[in-house]
């Protein structure tokens, strides 16, 4: 195909799935929240007048009012400054982990599909192993290896998440291998790595894609779960599970830091699983079904 | 029914020789990362003497694999060695003994809970599908999925244990002890385990019940002038529970995952709570028994979960 057309044939199909994009209103919902908690984290530390870390003992536990929107915590810290700077360190490390997964998990899934015979079978043996322990206390366990710490918290997402591309990656690239276009491509005598990257993974995006969404809403869970336990990321970052480990400690004297930033999770948290849920309602149904076997 | 018996006795194998595997990374890699166990528990300064006594006690002078196989030997009789740091020198066994039960009871709880909400919304969705209350009950379903569990359990002690004095904030009485009191003083931590899960049954049961009405066999059952209700019990309701079921089965490692968090919020002794305070403790051998316990659990309520779905198709017999 010369590239001009393939171009022109690209731009009406991105035309016509914008349309589709629009026209989904829980995908249009979910993007615009995850856009604004994206926006929010990215600037607005930057637009509070407070810094995350400034005490400001005069003014401890204070409730939400117009200068505090979320409050003060212990230290007279405002509570909502914190919280969109935690955000962004939630979100960097659960992308950074999923992100890690994502490139693992579909490498290891579309060549162990592709190649088959025993690496196939002892890689997704190991993925089913990984899969079938509680994706908690696996991150848990491994945080006791690997160390309490921030970037320790990414691995740990990382390898609790990694299963899944691959299994997904697997049986897709499986389904497409026998593709007339694949098989075309081997006959060229193209070397398998451009097979992979240019005929299978073009084709096989979109549902990672949609796992990826979703997935990054699992580990912003994960983060603050082994945050929240003391495992996680390590004060004073402020990660939001941070943050909330500390409202547990005065949650009665102060029930909003801990109840607003958990709110602050969830929102980020419905974006995400709308935007998820909206993508894949868009794609092709029984490319999705076949690949659920 | 002998095969029946085969079948299973296949499966329980199948889920043994995946726990001894998982047993054996579990194994390599806590001993890859945290080195010397006598120097990390009796310090950098002990007494050779002392290390090389710590060492034969705890079988650490034996080769990594022979090790391995002593450690995974005592499991298989129920031995798991002794605790280093938390209850220094008490089997392992003994502690997990005292907290199994909790933990079953609170896990069952959940699942209890779990599922009564989600029959009832999501077979409530799928008869009124595209109505108002699917839209709500498919809402709440997304809002259930989009909050943490221990989040979700703050705000329920707010409300409840706080502001209505409804049910106790904190502690739990054992089901040994009494089984109301276990029901009453586990009735949120256990609903705060059981709402997303809640969620993400009813999401199944509801797609799953909509895709079995379309099916080929109902619309031939309709044909013939059944009534709707027996379709519904029949035809629709029974094959859709196949999903659901496997569903729940795959949802055992979350809420496990839940668990963990949970019972250290409501302070109940449970097998979560051990794993998090060997977690901190650095306590290596309770923490790796502990992982492989969570890893038996899935597993083994995973073989339970397949034989329903197979008592449950009418296209499967044993």
């Amino acid at each position: 195909m010369r590239p001009d057309a393939a171009s022109a044939l690209g731009g009406r199909r991105g035309a016509r799935l914008l349309r589709s994009f629009l026209g989904n209103a829980t995908a249009v919902i979910g993007a615009s929240i995850t856009l604004l908690v994206l926006l929010a984290a990215s600037f607005g530390a930057v637009l509070m007048p407070y810094g995350p870390n400034e005490a400001d003992f005069l003014n401890i536990l204070s409730p939400p009012s117009l200068a505090h929107p979320f409050g003060t915590d212990s230290f007279g810290r405002d509570v909502l400054t914190r919280v969109l700077y935690g955000a962004r360190v939630s979100l960097v490390v659960s992308a950074a982990g999923v992100a890690l997964a994502a490139c693992v998990g579909t490498s290891v899934g579309m060549v162990s599909a592709y190649k088959g015979g025993y690496a196939d079978l002892v890689l997704m043996r190991f993925a089913d192993l990984l899969f079938a322990f509680p994706a908690f206390v696996l991150a848990l366990f491994l945080m006791v290896v690997l160390g309490f710490g921030t970037v320790n918290v990414s691995v740990a997402i990382a390898l609790t998440y990694f299963p899944i591309f691959a299994r997904l990656s697997r049986n897709m690239t499986l389904l497409l291998r026998e593709e007339p276009y694949v098989q075309a491509a081997r006959l060229m005598a193209q070397p398998t790595p451009r097979i992979l990257v240019r005929e299978i993974l073009p084709n096989i995006a979109a549902p990672l894609i949609v796992q990826a969404t979703i997935g990054v809403a699992f580990g912003i869970i994960i983060e603050a779960g082994l945050s929240f336990l003391g495992v996680g990321v390590q004060p004073p970052t402020p990660s939001l599970g941070v943050i909330m480990a500390d409202g547990r400690e005065y949650f009665q004297r102060g029930p909003w830091v801990l109840t607003l930033t958990g709110l602050a999770i969830s929102i980020a948290l419905l974006g995400l699983n709308l935007f998820g849920d909206g993508l894949r309602d868009l794609m092709d149904p029984r490319l999705r079904q076949r690949a659920g076997q | 029914m002998p095969r029946a018996a085969l079948y299973i006795a296949g499966r329980l194998a199948g889920a043994l020789a995946t726990i001894a595997v998982g047993a054996l990374v579990v194994f390599f890699v806590m001993r890859a990362a945290s080195g010397d166990p006598a120097l990390a528990v009796l310090g950098e300064n002990a007494t050779p003497e002392a290390v090389a006594a710590f060492r034969a006690k705890h079988h650490l002078d034996a080769p990594l694999v022979a090790q391995f196989l002593i450690w995974l030997a005592g499991m298989l009789r129920g031995d798991f060695g002794l605790s280093l740091t938390i209850a220094g020198g008490i089997p392992i066994a003994q502690l997990m003994a005292a907290r199994l039960p909790i933990t079953a009871f609170v896990g069952l709880y959940a699942v209890v809970i779990a599922v009564l909400i989600s029959l009832i919304m999501g077979t409530i969705a799928a008869l009124r599908r595209g109505r108002a209350v699917d839209t709500v009950a498919t809402s709440v379903a997304v809002l259930g999925i989009s909050m943490p569990d221990f989040w979700l359990s703050y705000v329920l002690v707010f409300a409840l244990a706080l502001g209505w004095k409804l049910f106790p904030a904190y502690g739990f009485t054992s089901p040994v002890d009494s089984l109301a009191g276990a029901l009453y003083s586990g009735f949120l931590p256990a609903l705060a385990i059981a709402a997303p899960m809640a969620a993400v049954f009813a999401r199944m049961l509801r797609t799953s019940l909509l895709e079995t009405a379309s099916r080929e066999y109902v619309v031939v059952a309709r044909s013939l002038g059944f009534s709707k209700p027996f379709i519904f019990r029949q035809y629709v309701f029974r094959n859709a529970l196949i999903p659901y079921v496997t569903v729940i089965g795959l949802q055992i490692r979350y809420l496990l995952g839940g668990v963990v968090v949970i019972e250290r919020i409501f302070g109940i002794q449970g097998l979560g709570s051990l794993a998090v305070d060997a977690a901190f403790a650095r306590d290596y051998p309770t923490v790796q028994a502990c992982t492989v316990v969570f890893l038996g659990i899935v597993l083994l309520v995973n073989v339970v979960v397949d034989l329903v779905c197979v008592a449950l198709d009418p296209r499967r017999t044993l």
